[in-house]
């Protein structure tokens, strides 16, 4: 008989928040990047929401531990193959990375700016590893339905990408940074990544076949299919495409894509460990 | 390094006294845990923090329609391409010089990764201290010219301690003479090195398939796939990053400004 690691609520959190935190940086890196000035806002929220998150990412993963005090020995060996032990020294390294451009995103300086855009090119491929790693660790186990998942560090990053500007772009409703083109390029992106996740979670079900069966059947078939499939990708879409005029649609779509985040990390988890 | 040690344990010789599961918890110091009833003889159902030898009581229905009793004492495998070795992100878990894996109970700090990169559920995490356990091959006695004690304790040898090489040849007139003996599905579990996780340094003679066992017919490492899906990822991150930069370069359109 396997054993599960136990990997409850702490560790879907971490999943769920270490999904945004790398998805808003790299979002917010191609906007510094690739957009113009008007597109600043983009880049400074999505900075500034990484820097917290990543934080809460470091303590959900020490608390979790069976000995929180030696969180340390993570970082007294490197093992390249093994994605815990990348992960757990990338997550302290992306942490400095939102620190720097977190603090860079408040210069005058043109000089500083033009660094802070370089960071940030270094920065988003820890932000896409954030993203996607925590899928890679969980397919290489010897538990039945998660080694089974080719695709599931895709489907984390497409997810994380998703629920990462959606944050951005709930996050600038919210502090009323909606004037510049910014905010309807993050929800343009967004769109994108959604469809995106979609045809991943099609791909990642067609795989799998009847391997997918503790998600796609059961207990947690309900969340599944209405909370991810229905509530956090298809409605926020149709929202998102019937009415994109009507500004307070925008907020309501971009919970229900966070919340699908979620249940996505949610329903992958516990249905094998329930 | 010195030469392997192994532990074969012939399940045709084992007559289900417990000795082994006893001398473990007594040398370990494992302590005591709640017996499960579920009908059969055996206890415990799985391996737990306090359970590194557990013997299996199977009963296998037999063509003539009455039942046939297996018993086997098994344990960590010991694996020589290890799936909670190559999980474990401290480098607690390591190899010793005698080919055996072993926890480093000092250095591990209860990720729980290794409890589910094992393909055989051995590996349990264990709440009082906060770590993973499993068993040691008796890592202290063998290195003071001592067997573990499962395999001294053992009345019948069914549980034999001593240099793989020579185990193995053992093992394999034995399967000989117990299929002349007209036991035709005896085989050996682990013992082949290649393509079985590189051989188990605790292997098996069963005297049935090994699912009957409960053992995974082809067990694989955990670890194989990790350079697959991480391109896959990889391919997921740069469609995504074009997606995005494809948004942000486009200046005509872009529905906030309304």
């Amino acid at each position: 008989m396997l054993k599960t690691p136990d990997w409850e609520l702490m560790i879907v959190w971490y999943f769920f928040l270490g999904g945004i935190a790398g998805g808003a940086y790299f979002t917010a890196a191609i906007a510094d990047n690739f957009g113009t000035v008007r597109d600043r806002a983009v880049a400074r929220t999505g900075y500034l929401l990484s820097l917290p998150l990543v934080g809460m990412c470091g303590m959900l993963l020490i608390a979790d531990l069976g000995v929180p005090r030696r969180f340390l020995n993570m970082l007294a060996a490197f093992k390249f193959w093994d994605p815990m032990s990348i992960g757990a020294w990338m997550v302290g390294v992306f942490g400095l990375f939102t620190f720097v451009s977190s603090v860079l995103s408040f210069t005058s300086s043109e000089k500083m700016a033009a660094l802070r855009r370089k960071i940030g090119l270094v920065g988003l491929l820890f932000g896409f590893f954030l993203a996607s790693y925590t899928g890679v660790l969980i397919s290489n186990s010897a538990m039945p339905f998660w080694s089974d998942a080719r695709l599931m560090g895709a489907l984390f990053l497409a997810s994380g990408a998703s629920t990462g500007m959606a944050a951005v772009s709930l996050l600038m409703f919210v502090t009323g940074a909606t004037a510049g083109e910014g905010w309807g390029k993050v929800k343009k992106a967004d769109r994108f990544s959604m469809i995106f996740e979609l045809l991943v979670l099609a791909a990642f079900l067609f795989m799998l076949g009847s391997a997918a069966k503790p998600i796609t059947t059961g207990h947690f078939a309900p969340l599944f299919w209405g909370g991810l499939v229905a509530m956090g990708l298809v409605i926020p879409l149709v929202l998102d495409l019937v009415g994109h005029r009507v500004r307070a649609l925008a907020p309501i779509a971009a919970v229900l894509v966070l919340v699908g985040g979620f249940i996505l990390r949610y329903v992958v988890l516990m249905s094998i460990q329930a | 390094m010195a030469r392997t040690l192994a532990m074969f344990t012939d399940t045709s010789l084992c007559i289900g006294c417990r000795a082994c599961q006893v001398a473990c918890k007594q040398w370990n110091e494992l302590g005591l845990e709640v017996p499960d009833w579920t009908g059969t003889y055996q206890n415990h159902t799985h391996f737990t923090d306090k359970t590194f030898r557990l013997v299996r009581f199977i009963e296998e229905p037999k063509p003539t329609g009455d039942l046939a009793w297996l018993l086997m004492s098994d344990v960590c495998k010991h694996c020589a391409e290890a799936g909670c070795l190559d999980a474990c992100p401290t480098g607690a878990i390591y190899r010793t010089e005698y080919g055996t894996v072993n926890i480093n109970q000092d250095v591990c700090n209860g990720c729980r990764y290794c409890v589910s990169s094992c393909p055989f559920g051995v590996v349990s995490f264990n709440e009082t201290t906060g770590t993973a356990k499993k068993c040691t091959f008796c890592n202290d006695r063998i290195h003071n010219g001592l067997g573990p004690a499962c395999a001294k304790a053992c009345p019948t040898d069914s549980i034999q301690f001593g240099f793989r090489d020579d185990l193995v040849t053992k093992a394999q007139k034995r399967v000989e003479t117990l299929k002349a003996m007209g036991f035709k599905d005896a085989q050996l579990y682990g013992a082949d090195s290649k393509g079985f996780l590189g051989g188990l340094n605790a292997f098996f003679l069963l005297l049935s398939k090994p699912s009957t066992y409960s053992l995974p017919e082809q067990p694989k490492l955990p670890q194989r796939n990790v350079v697959v899906d991480s391109l896959l990822s990889v391919g997921s991150a740069i469609v995504i990053g074009l997606g995005a930069l494809l948004a942000f370069r486009d200046r005509e359109q872009g529905d906030g400004n309304a």
